[in-house]
């Protein structure tokens, strides 16, 4: 682990440690011979995992390797020609957004989709629109009623800021944030959800190595302390390798390699893919 | 001093109302990217179901009734129109729009008749004379115009409160700053847009209601309506004060046109000059007075 | 300087921090004590609450076994919890040793060895992680409380509690010994000690100042006294409560006073919290004041026209008539009307906006600050006042009275402090706030304090016409060039650091024929003007070493020269090479302390090299750097740095330049 200052940029110093010592539940998700193909070109061919209760689970491969489309079929924005999902032990063909998203699957994007004229704090409250009981239409017609439900968001919101130190720039609107940032807001929007399982498309894409190591470290604190299951894909090796409990590598939208970080470090499929690409 | 005060009071009044109507136009085009060419239409809708209406019945029940059917509309322009429209270019929205104003225009004084009908809402009609000790004279206002500026500043107040603090409104601002955060955050659009043509509707209303009983419910509401169209251009497009200010700019601007030019330039100044001031703007500032540029960061 | 009557100490009341809880807690018990900002809402902890949780937290320590005289390490950020640590150490008669919350675990080690400190009361993990690293080297240290307890949910290790769980434990001992806590702080005394204040110093291991009651208490009863402090005023504490600047005003003198004490929600929320709770009483060190002005001339820029034209039309006059008009002196009425009118448009937006608002009494103090910086703030009505003292005095020495506020002075001793000055300048001075001794540490002890009890402050300084003490430099820095004249590195370095393009500055010239220095650009000013300029850069080695940049530092160093002539004394210290560093100079490698002050025997040491071509002909010097690359990675480079003359004037030629300006 780099070391840093004292005070920006803490990582916990016995977090491998902990880390391989952590016990992860049962299966939770279970993806089982997806393929998918648009038009002729074949995006996934028959690719199998798991995702395990509580684990931090990364799917890493070069650019083009089929991470993306991986994560839409999880997220069921793209439905697979072939194979089977399980979630939550039910089995369905296909996933659908809102159905997913009403099931505790809250996600990020890999370009941030935040409202950028709103303040962090609206940007967060609107991550909890899943969770409030009375529609949007009953709040229009009777918003006093509602305010007691607003307040206990509120107070959820205002746990999550503090979880990800953004305190200072609650009233700040997004689009007048660095870039790194937003992407902090953008997973605490996705936290506000109260998720069971979130899913991060390259968090750390395009920061700093600063930038990278507090991402890293929230990422870890939200495992932790809110035992969400995570499943992240990235195509810097190096930092999920220090982060995830177990890795599955595509190349070419096939599996080539599964396990547990060391184990996958020293796959010779996953050195090969990893060739040439510099990072 | 006193008359030129007179005039821009009386320009201030009647821009309220084109404050009013743009305030409609501005609701529907944040949160839907739609241009509502039929908004013009609904304040007849409004005013021709109000002024019926309260032939028969006492005034607030007429009132609540009109706005049932405003709320009404709105459901129905989103089952049959929007939501089959969904993801569709902004100007095919736009056309879709012009077709509900024909239905409108059409349907409006077949349901209730197309006379001219009457709205007394009881306020004073004649024009009061105040500040006498400090200008000589006095100056010469019409009380009618000062409730109705009052109305409608109460108004765009409550629309400013429910944009700004309640959940929904927060629902609305997030959909009208990005269509698909909002969607992937769970906010259902077809929700939203019912509520904002519902809140675009009881606006109309207002507006309708006002300006009824200043003229009389008849069709050529349709056509002072469209004076909001200049009303937004120069406050911007996606701008609630930029409604109200443009609307106040306006109607001052258009008052002095027609006393100080008119004897100069022939009269009937009125008629155009909002549109040429539009113009003016779009080529100034196309985004109008408080249009959002946009500020990429890095 | 005759002592004026010193003013009740506490030791014969025999007041204890304890005691002084028990006192509000009777008689103010539902008035605020503490406040925190916590999930966007500030929570209020009344004198009485204040007292029940450290009675809670006290008979948990006692649980532990935490015993008088054993040590207790307090670290973290301004917190209710860590301030209540304190009185429950104290309360015990076990001495707290608040630490800096930024300094590394390496760097506490000695202080945790020294004051053989077995409890530690820690913010969060990141504290937590330290201690453990810490205890690895230095075992004794067998308990560790954590507040926030993020993160440590994995954590097993032996010793490791929460505070709640201290508090809880407290609570039923309090159950079972009823009277344990009161009879505890019965037997305290005035002369105890209060806490340990470690000075890093600029030179070798930290030394703890060992501060009685009495010193602490004395301490915050004279600054009250003198300002006419109440219960009733604001406070928010935002500086390290290890640093004796933040503990003597949100602690003592809270304790003294009664006021209330807020804390922030975090670090960078300062800003904001400051206009929320709207201090009336106010303390900042001139490197925060700066970070503030900044703050406020960015936005300035970024304003429009018509606004920047009014802005600095207001500035101007503030300049001219705002101090006078704080003074209370004599100013024409017609600027005295534009001053109310520049009051409504600019200078109560601008106290509102810094959040002070409602400040009554500003410090400043810890370094000289810059003539400029000060009067701004006194010039837009804030009443921004200089004072003078260290840790081992508490700082219990000088404050500028309100109504007689100079620039370049500290002001006269406060009622109760001697001062005299020694014949080699150095400042020596008796008060009731001096502190015991330093723990463990007699040879130090007996450096410091005289036989005679005087205290030397290693300051060189001298009184001026109206009595007000003037600080030039450190004793022992002061030194002489060859040709025997006074050589005050410090003066010059002052002088070129109130430049905003200058972040530090390092001169030398003791024992030379002629003085020479080492320049910091400040990265943000000077970044800010090459993009003005469209001078590109990739970091601070780069901009550092662009010419550009060098001939906008030698202009500066070309005003302090002229400046320096205008004085015979120090004529002959005008600044004749400079060379621009390239790396700043940073606490992490020890070139600074922590409160960023240069240490000069270390960047003496450390860049021999540089100073030996300083003083040399060439007009580069090569030099290997470490360099931190992006990926984390260090390596070495090799690079030139470029030496540069500086214009120096005689006497005649300054005064001739300074008519021809008038």
């Amino acid at each position: 682990m780099i070391a840093t200052g004292p005070m920006q940029s803490h990582t916990p110093t016995n977090a491998p440690v902990e880390r391989a010592a952590r016990k992860t539940g049962e299966v939770i998700l279970a993806l089982e011979n997806i393929s998918l193909a648009f038009g002729g070109v074949q995006a996934l061919s028959n690719i199998s995992f798991d995702v395990r209760e509580h684990e931090i689970r990364a799917i890493i491969g070069p650019n083009g390797a089929g991470k993306s489309s991986m994560l839409n079929v999880i997220n069921g924005v793209y439905h697979p020609q072939q194979g089977t999902i399980y979630f939550k032990g039910e089995k369905r063909h296909r996933m659908v957004p809102h159905k997913v998203a009403s099931q505790g699957v809250a996600r990020t994007f890999q370009n941030i989709a935040l409202f950028k004229g709103m303040s962090v704090l609206d940007n967060l409250m609107t991550g909890r629109t899943l969770m409030m009981k009375t529609g949007i239409l009953q709040q229009a017609m009777y918003w006093g009623a509602t305010q007691r439900e607003e307040m206990a968001h509120r107070v959820r919101v205002e746990e999550i800021i503090e979880f990800l130190e953004i305190q200072s720039i609650r009233k700040t609107p997004v689009g007048r944030l660095p870039y790194g940032l937003q992407k902090r807001v953008e997973l605490g929007r996705a936290l506000a959800a109260e998720p069971t399982l979130l899913l991060l498309d390259e968090p750390m894409a395009g920061m700093n190595v600063e930038e990278k190591q507090d991402m890293c470290r929230f990422v870890l604190d939200v495992n932790e302390e809110f035992g969400t299951t995570i499943v992240l894909i990235e195509h810097d090796m190096g930092v999920v390798m220090d982060i995830s409990d177990r890795v599955v590598v595509l190349d070419y939208g096939r599996k080539i390699g599964d396990g547990v970080p060391d184990e996958v470090r020293n796959n010779q499929a996953v050195i090969d893919a990893y060739l040439g690409v510099q990072h | 001093m006193g008359p030129f005060i007179e005039v821009v009071l009386g320009g201030l009044m009647a821009g309220v109302l084109y404050s009013l109507v743009a305030l409609g136009f501005v609701l529907i085009y944040k949160a839907s990217g739609v241009f509502n060419f039929s908004q013009g239409a609904m304040v007849l809708l409004a005013a021709l179901a109000f002024a019926r209406f309260s032939e028969v019945m006492p005034m607030p029940v007429a009132f609540l009734l009109a706005a049932v059917l405003m709320v009404a509309l709105a459901f129905a322009v989103e089952w049959l129109v929007l939501r089959r429209l969904v993801n569709q270019e902004g100007i095919i929205l736009f056309l879709a729009t012009f077709g509900i104003t024909y239905f409108i225009e059409g349907f409006g004084p077949q349901l209730f008749g197309d006379s001219i009908y009457r709205i007394d809402l009881g306020m004073p009609k004649e024009p009061k004379i105040i500040l006498e000790n400090m200008f000589e004279g006095g100056l010469l206002i019409n009380l009618e115009d000062l409730i109705a500026a009052v109305i409608a500043g109460l108004l765009v107040a409550f629309l400013a409160l429910f944009f700004q603090k309640t959940a929904t409104g927060r629902a609305l601002r997030a959909v009208a700053d990005d269509h698909q955060a909002a969607q992937s955050v769970g906010i259902p659009l077809n929700h939203i847009w019912v509520i904002v043509w519902s809140v675009s509707g009881f606006v109309a209303l207002v507006a309708g209601m006002i300006w009824g009983s200043k003229l009389g419910v008849q069709f050529s509401l349709v056509l002072i309506a469209l004076k909001a169209i200049p009303v937004v251009i120069l406050g911007g497009f996606t701008s609630i004060p930029g409604a109200i200010v443009g609307g106040l700019i306006i109607g001052v601007g258009e008052k002095i046109a027609e006393v100080y030019l008119g004897p100069i330039i022939g009269g009937g100044i009125e008629n155009w000059f909002a549109y040429m001031l539009a113009l003016a703007f779009l080529l100034i500032r196309p985004e109008g007075l408080f249009g959002e540029r946009h500020i990429d960061r890095v | 300087m005759p002592a004026t009557a010193a003013p009740d100490t506490g030791l014969t009341t025999g007041l204890t921090f304890p005691r002084l809880l028990l006192k509000h807690a009777a008689e103010r018990r539902d008035r605020p004590a503490l406040r925190e900002k916590d999930l966007g809402i500030w929570q209020t902890w009344s004198w009485g609450q204040s007292a029940e949780e450290i009675r809670a937290l006290a008979c948990g320590l006692a649980s532990l076994g935490l015993k008088r005289g054993d040590a207790l390490a307090i670290i973290g950020e301004n917190r209710p919890r860590l301030y209540w640590s304190l009185t429950a150490a104290q309360s015990l008669g076990a001495i707290p040793v608040p630490l800096y919350q930024d300094a590394v675990a390496q760097e506490m080690v000695f202080v945790f060895q020294n004051a053989e400190i077995t409890f530690a009361i820690a913010e969060d993990q990141e504290q937590v992680d330290k201690l453990l690293e810490i205890r690895a080297q230095f075992p004794a240290l067998a308990h560790i409380i954590y507040d926030d307890p993020r993160g440590l949910r994995g954590y097993t290790q032996q010793g490791l509690i929460s505070f709640e769980e201290l508090q809880k434990r407290g609570r039923e001992w309090h159950g079972a010994n009823p009277d344990f806590f009161l009879q505890e702080i019965d037997k305290g005394s005035a002369s105890d000690i209060a806490a340990l204040f470690y000075t890093s110093g600029t030179t070798g291991s930290p030394k703890g100042v060992v501060l009685t009651h009495q010193a602490m208490i004395a301490s915050g009863r004279a600054y009250s006294d003198f300002e006419n402090i109440g219960a009733d005023e604001e406070l928010l504490a935002y500086l390290p409560m290890a640093w004796i600047g933040q503990n003597l005003f949100s602690y003592a003198q809270s304790m003294v006073a009664g006021f209330c004490v807020s804390c922030p929600e975090s670090s960078e929320t300062v800003m904001n919290d400051m206009r929320e709770i709207g201090p009336t009483y106010y303390f900042a060190p001139p490197r925060v004041l700066e970070g503030l002005l900044t703050t406020v001339m960015i936005r300035m820029e970024d304003a429009s026209y018509l606004k920047r034209r009014m802005f600095h039309y207001f500035m101007n006059l503030a300049r001219r008539v705002g101090s006078r008009i704080l003074d209370g002196k004599s100013v024409s009425a017609s600027d005295r009307l534009l001053y109310s009118l520049g009051n409504m448009a600019v200078y109560g937006p601008l106290r509102n906006a810094l959040g002070m608002s409602r400040v009554k009494v500003a410090y400043t103090a810890g370094e000289a600050i810059g003539p400029d910086l000060f009067v701004f703030y006194r010039s837009i009505g804030i009443n921004l006042k200089q004072l003078y003292g260290q840790t081992e005095t508490t700082v219990y020495v000088c404050v500028q009275p309100n109504g007689a506020v100079k620039p370049d002075t500290v002001g006269p001793p406060l009622p109760g402090c001697e001062i005299k000055i020694a014949g080699d300048g150095e400042v020596l001075l008796k008060t009731p706030g001096l502190f015991r001794e330093y723990f463990k540490n007699a040879e130090a002890t007996a450096e410091a304090i005289d036989s005679e009890g005087w205290f030397r402050t290693g300051d060189a300084g001298f009184f001026d016409e109206d009595g007000h003490l003037k600080i030039i430099d450190r004793a022992k820095d002061v030194g002489r060039l060859i040709d025997g004249t006074l050589f005050a590195p410090k003066y010059i370095e002052n002088k070129l650091k109130f430049f905003p393009h200058i972040k530090e500055a390092v001169a030398f010239g003791d024992g030379r024929d002629h003085a020479t220095a080492m320049i910091n650009i400040d990265i943000e000013a000077v970044g800010d003007w090459a993009e003005r300029r469209n001078l590109g850069y990739s970091g601070y080695t780069d901009l550092a070493a662009k010419p550009e940049v060098y001939e906008l530092v030698r202009d500066c160093l070309e005003k302090v020269n002229l400046d320096l002539a205008h004085d015979p004394k120090l004529a002959n210290s005008q600044v004749q090479r400079f060379v621009i560093l390239h790396k700043e100079l940073d606490a992490d490698d020890g070139e600074l302390t922590r409160t960023r002050k240069v240490r000069r025997r270390i960047i003496a040491d450390k860049y021999q090299k540089i100073i030996d071509a300083l003083y040399g002909r060439e007009s580069t010097v090569q030099i290997d750097a470490q360099v931190k690359f992006e990926d984390g990675r260090t390596g070495i480079i090799r690079a030139d740095l470029r030496i540069m003359d500086v214009k120096t004037y005689t006497p005649e030629q300054a005064a001739g330049m300074h008519r021809k300006a008038a």
